[in-house]
C-alpha cells in the first residue's frame, strides 16, 4: 500500500482562546506540487509551521509515510525531509554558492574536500535547471539565485518534501517564472512540493491539486483541472457575513479632506489615487505584500512619498514627520499596537494624553495630572474601555481594549482624518462590533476615515468606497453598494487584469 | 489591591524597588550608629556627602539618559576635561568667571558632539560615549599633562572647601538644589513623561509626533553641562587638577543608577531610586572607613550589592512583591 509522504491528520492548534487550525486534514504525495491558498489569517503560516516542527499541535497527528511522528523542532523535520523556504531566502551572505549548501550538512565530515563540494553543488543546482557559478559569493545573487541555493541546500539533504511559502513573492516576472520552473522539475524527480502563493493565475500553471483553508479549516482539496478561479475565490472567502456586519447608509458631505494622486514611493508603491470626502469611510482591501500600511505611513509623515501629490483641505501638503502630521489634524492608528502603538508597561492615562501632551502642559511645562485622569475618565466612559483603574498599565488590557486605549489617544486630537490600519485585527467578536460603531460615529460626526484591513467582511460592512491594492499598485475603487467578496478578492488576486488580458 | 488601606498602602511601598532600597538603607543606618560614636556627627554627616559630591551630582543626569534607553559613558572624562580647561585657563592668566563660562560652553560642546552622532548619524550612544570618554580623556590630559595645577584663585577654592551656608559647602546645597529640580522634571513635566516613554518604546513617541532625537540631544546637553559643572566642583574641592581627575568615575555612577533599581534598557526607575541608592552607598562606604576597612574591601562590598540588585528581581522576587504585574503576552494571530 502507499501512503503520503506526509499527512497532518486532524490536526488542532489554539493559542489562548483562538484556535488557528481545527481538525485541519491534508495529504502530500511524492511528485505531485499541491497549492496551498486562502486569505491571510486562514491558517497557512501556521500550518507550515506545524509540518515544519516549529510549532507543536495541540492535538491530532502528523503521518510520515504512514508512521505516526512527532517534530521536536525544524531540525527534527529536516532529518525526515520536510523543508521550508520562504519570501526571504536564509543565505549567508559573505560565503560562496557551494558553501552555503552545505552549511549545516554533518555527512561531509570534519575535513570538507572544497574540490568535492563544488562538483557536488554543481550537481545540485543544474538538478533544479538552472546555471549558476558556484564560486559566486550570496550578497552578489538576486532573490530568485538565493532561493534556488536554498532549494539546492535541502536537496543535499535528501528533501522528500518541500514548502514554498510565497516564494515568488518579491521576485520578478521572469525570476517568478524560474523559480516555478524549478517547482516542477523538484516534482517530477518525486518531492512532494508545497507550493503558497495568492496569485492564483501561478497555481493554474504549476499545481497538481489544489487545497482551500478558510478560519483555519480544510474546504476542499481538488485535482487542478476541476478548480476555476472562481470557484476558488468563493471558497476562500464564503463564510457567512453575520448580523455585526450589516452595512450602514453613508455619512459622505460634499467637502473634499483628501486628494492623492499619482502617490509614490520607490520600489514600494505607485500610481495611488483617490480622494476622501468629509464623513466617509474609505477602505483599503488587499492580501500581504499589497503595501497598504506604506500608502498610511506616507500619509503620515513616517515614510513619505518620493512623488505625486498630496492635496489635504485643500492645500498640497508633503509631511516629512508625524508631527506635521498631526498638526495638520491627522492621525494614524498602528495595526501593531505592541511596536508602534502603546507604550505597554505605562498607564492608560500616559497613553491617552500621549499624542496631546501640550494639552496637558502648564506654562511651565508641568503636567496637569488632574486633567489627565479627568480627560482619560471621559474617554474610558464614552468608548466603555472596560478597566477597574484608569491607572493601570496598558498591557493588563484586552486586545480591544487596548485598541480603544489607541483610538482614545487619537480621538483626543480631534483629527479630521483617521487612519486606522488593521483596527480590529486579533480581538474578539464583540469588540470588532464596538471598534466598527466608534469608526462609524467619528464619520458620522463629520471625520474623514480610512480603514485599512484584511477582514473582507469588515471591509464590505464599513467601506463607503473600497480601494483595493495588489503588490504595490491600486487596482481600483469599488463602491461599497456595488463591492463582494469576490469581486474584491479577484481584484486582490490579480484575476480580473488576467480575464482583461484573455 | 486598589483598595488596601492606609497600612496595606504603607506595605505595598515598602515591596516595591524603593522600598527596598530604604530597608537596606535602614539597616546600614542602625550598623553604623552602633558601631561608630562619631558617625551621625554633623561634620562626618557633610563629609560623608562631600567624598563623592561630584558623581552624586552626575547621577542625577544619568537618571534620565538611562531612563530614556541611553548611556553616557564619557562623563568621568567630561568632569575630567572641564576640571583641565579651568586650570589650563586660570594658569594662562583668566580670570576665574570666564575660566567657569568657557568649562560649562565646553560640557555643553561636549554633549552636542555625543548628541549629535547618536541622534543624527545615528550610532548607538555606548559606542559614541566609549569613543568620547577616550577622546576627551586624551585631551585633558594634553592640556595639562602630569603636573598638577593647584593656583586657583582663593574664592574658588573656598568655594570648595568651606562651609556656604554654616559647614553646609556649595557643592552639597548645589546637589539638593538640582535633586529638587531634576525631581519635578523628572515626575512632574511633559519632559519627564517624554523622558519615560522614549525610554520604554522609542517607535511609539516617534508614532505620537514627540521630536525624540532633539529630546535625546537635550539629554546629551545636559549630561555634558552638569558634568563639566562637576569637574569645577571636584577642582575646588581638591584644590588642585591633573590629567587623571575623575578617571573611572563613570563606572561608579551607572552603578549608583542601576542599583536605584533604574532599567538599564529603560523606561522604568526614579530619582527616588537614585538617591536612596546614592545613601546607601556613601553610607555604607563611610560607616566601613570609621571602622578602618579599606577602601578596596568597601568597593569589592559594593560591588557585591550592585550584583545582588541586579540578582534580585531575578529570583522571582519581583513577581513575588508585585503580583499583578505581567499576564502572560497576547500571542498574536498568525497571518497566513
Amino acid at each position: 500500500m502507499v501512503s503520503p509522504v506526509l499527512e497532518l491528520a486532524e490536526i488542532t492548534k489554539t493559542f489562548g482562546m483562538t484556535a488557528a487550525l481545527s481538525s485541519m486534514s491534508i495529504r502530500l504525495w511524492p511528485g505531485e506540487v499541491h497549492a496551498i491558498v486562502g486569505e491571510n489569517g486562514a491558517g497557512k503560516s501556521t500550518m507550515i509551521k506545524i509540518m515544519t516542527g516549529l510549532y507543536p499541535p495541540t492535538s491530532g497527528t502528523i503521518k510520515i509515510d504512514g508512521k505516526p511522528v512527532t517534530l521536536t523542532g525544524p531540525q527534527a523535520a529536516r532529518d525526515l525531509g520536510v523543508t521550508a523556504i520562504y519570501q526571504e531566502p536564509m543565505v549567508f551572505p559573505d560565503l560562496d554558492v557551494s558553501e552555503n549548501i552545505f552549511i549545516s550538512s554533518t555527512r561531509e565530515g570534519w575535513i570538507q574536500n572544497r574540490a568535492d563540494l563544488r562538483r557536488k553543488a554543481q550537481t545540485l543546482i543544474e538538478g533544479i535547471g538552472i546555471t549558476l557559478d558556484v564560486d559566486r559569493i550570496a550578497s552578489g545573487l538576486t532573490l530568485a539565485e538565493q532561493q534556488a541555493v536554498e532549494i539546492a541546500r535541502a536537496l543535499s539533504q535528501d528533501v522528500r518534501v518541500l514548502i514554498m511559502d510565497e516564494p515568488t513573492a518579491s521576485l520578478s516576472a521572469h525570476e517568478a517564472e524560474q523559480l516555478r520552473k524549478i517547482a516542477v522539475t523538484l516534482a517530477r524527480q518525486g518531492v512532494s512540493v508545497v507550493y503558497i502563493s495568492h496569485r492564483l493565475e501561478e497555481i493554474f500553471e504549476i499545481a497538481d491539486r489544489v487545497t482551500v483553508v478558510r478560519d483555519g479549516r480544510h474546504i476542499s482539496t481538488r485535482p487542478i483541472d476541476e478548480v476555476t478561479s472562481e470557484g476558488m475565490i468563493a471558497e476562500m472567502v464564503g463564510r457567512e457575513i453575520d448580523s455585526y456586519f450589516a452595512r450602514v447608509p453613508s455619512h459622505a458631505q460634499p467637502e473634499t479632506v483628501l486628494e492623492v494622486s499619482n502617490l509614490a514611493r520607490k520600489d514600494v508603491f505607485e500610481g495611488v489615487s483617490f480622494n476622501l470626502q468629509k464623513g466617509e469611510i474609505l477602505c483599503m482591501a488587499g492580501l500581504v505584500g499589497a503595501r497598504r500600511t506604506d500608502i498610511a505611513l506616507a500619509l503620515f509623515g513616517i515614510a513619505p512619498p518620493t512623488s505625486g501629490h498630496i492635496t489635504y483641505k485643500g492645500k498640497k501638503v508633503s509631511f516629512q514627520s508625524p508631527r506635521q502630521a498631526i498638526d495638520a489634524g491627522i492621525a494614524y492608528l498602528s495595526e501593531d499596537r505592541r511596536k508602534f502603538g502603546l507604550a505597554m508597561p505605562m498607564d492608560i492615562t500616559a497613553n491617552i494624553t500621549l499624542a496631546t501632551l501640550a494639552e496637558f502642559l502648564s506654562p511651565t511645562g508641568l503636567l496637569d495630572h488632574e486633567k489627565e485622569r479627568a480627560t482619560a475618565e471621559v474617554f474610558r466612559e464614552k468608548l466603555n474601555i472596560r478597566t477597574s483603574d484608569i491607572g493601570l498599565p496598558v498591557e493588563m488590557l484586552s486586545g480591544g481594549n487596548q485598541q480603544k486605549v489607541m483610538l482614545a489617544k487619537w480621538l483626543n486630537l480631534k483629527p479630521d482624518l483617521l487612519i486606522f490600519d488593521e483596527p480590529t485585527r486579533g480581538i474578539d467578536i464583540g469588540a470588532k462590533a464596538e471598534v466598527h460603531a466608534l469608526i462609524r460615529a467619528f464619520a458620522a460626526a463629520g471625520g474623514a476615515a480610512i480603514v485599512v484591513s484584511s477582514d473582507l467582511p469588515e471591509v464590505l460592512a464599513m467601506g463607503d468606497r473600497i480601494l483595493v491594492m495588489r503588490e504595490g499598485r491600486q487596482m481600483g475603487i469599488v463602491d461599497g453598494n456595488d463591492a463582494t467578496q469576490e469581486n474584491i478578492m479577484s481584484m486582490a488576486t490579480g484575476q480580473s487584469d488576467m480575464k482583461e488580458a484573455s | 489591591m486598589k483598595n488596601a488601606g492606609a497600612p496595606g498602602k504603607i506595605l505595598k511601598r515598602l515591596k516595591s524597588w524603593e522600598g527596598f532600597l530604604a530597608l537596606v538603607l535602614g539597616i546600614i543606618f542602625l550598623a553604623n550608629v552602633i558601631l561608630s560614636p562619631q558617625y551621625l556627627s554633623l561634620l562626618n554627616q557633610i563629609n560623608l556627602f562631600q567624598l563623592s559630591i561630584e558623581k552624586i551630582i552626575v547621577a542625577l543626569v544619568m537618571t534620565f539618559i538611562i531612563i530614556n534607553a541611553e548611556i553616557d559613558l564619557s562623563v568621568g572624562s567630561m568632569m575630567g576635561l572641564g576640571a583641565c580647561v579651568f586650570g589650563w585657563l586660570v594658569q594662562g592668566g583668566m580670570g576665574g568667571g570666564w575660566a567657569i563660562l568657557v568649562v560649562l560652553l565646553v560640557g555643553l560642546a561636549g554633549g552636542a558632539l555625543n548628541g549629535f552622532f547618536i541622534t543624527r548619524i545615528g550610532l548607538p550612544s555606548l559606542v559614541v560615549t566609549l569613543a568620547t570618554l577616550i577622546g576627551f580623556r586624551g585631551l585633558a590630559r594634553v592640556l595639562v599633562e602630569d603636573r598638577g595645577i593647584t593656583d586657583f584663585p582663593d574664592w574658588f577654592d573656598a568655594l570648595g572647601q568651606n562651609g556656604l551656608i554654616g559647614p553646609v559647602p556649595f557643592a552639597l546645597i548645589a546637589f539638593a538644589v538640582l535633586f529638587v529640580l531634576l525631581f519635578i522634571v523628572l515626575q512632574k513635566s511633559g519632559f519627564g513623561r517624554k523622558t519615560y516613554v522614549i525610554g520604554t518604546n522609542r517607535d511609539v513617541a516617534d508614532y505620537a509626533g514627540i521630536d525624540t532625537a532633539r529630546h535625546k540631544m537635550k539629554l546629551f546637553l545636559a549630561s555634558g553641562l552638569i558634568s563639566a559643572f562637576a569637574g569645577l566642583l571636584y577642582a575646588a574641592r581638591v584644590g588642585a587638577v591633573r590629567g587623571d581627575v575623575a578617571l573611572g568615575f563613570e563606572l561608579d555612577i551607572i552603578t549608583i543608577v542601576l542599583l536605584g533599581g533604574v532599567s538599564i534598557y529603560g523606561g522604568a526607575g526614579s530619582l527616588i531610586g537614585t538617591l536612596l541608592a546614592i545613601l546607601i552607598v556613601l553610607n555604607l562606604r563611610n560607616g566601613m572607613a570609621l571602622i578602618n576597612i579599606t577602601g578596596h574591601i568597601q568597593t569589592g562590598v559594593i560591588g557585591l550589592l550592585l550584583i545582588g540588585s541586579v540578582l534580585l528581581p531575578k529570583l522571582n522576587l519581583s513577581t513575588l512583591f508585585r503580583k499583578n504585574k505581567g499576564q502572560p503576552p497576547e500571542q498574536k494571530e498568525e497571518s497566513a
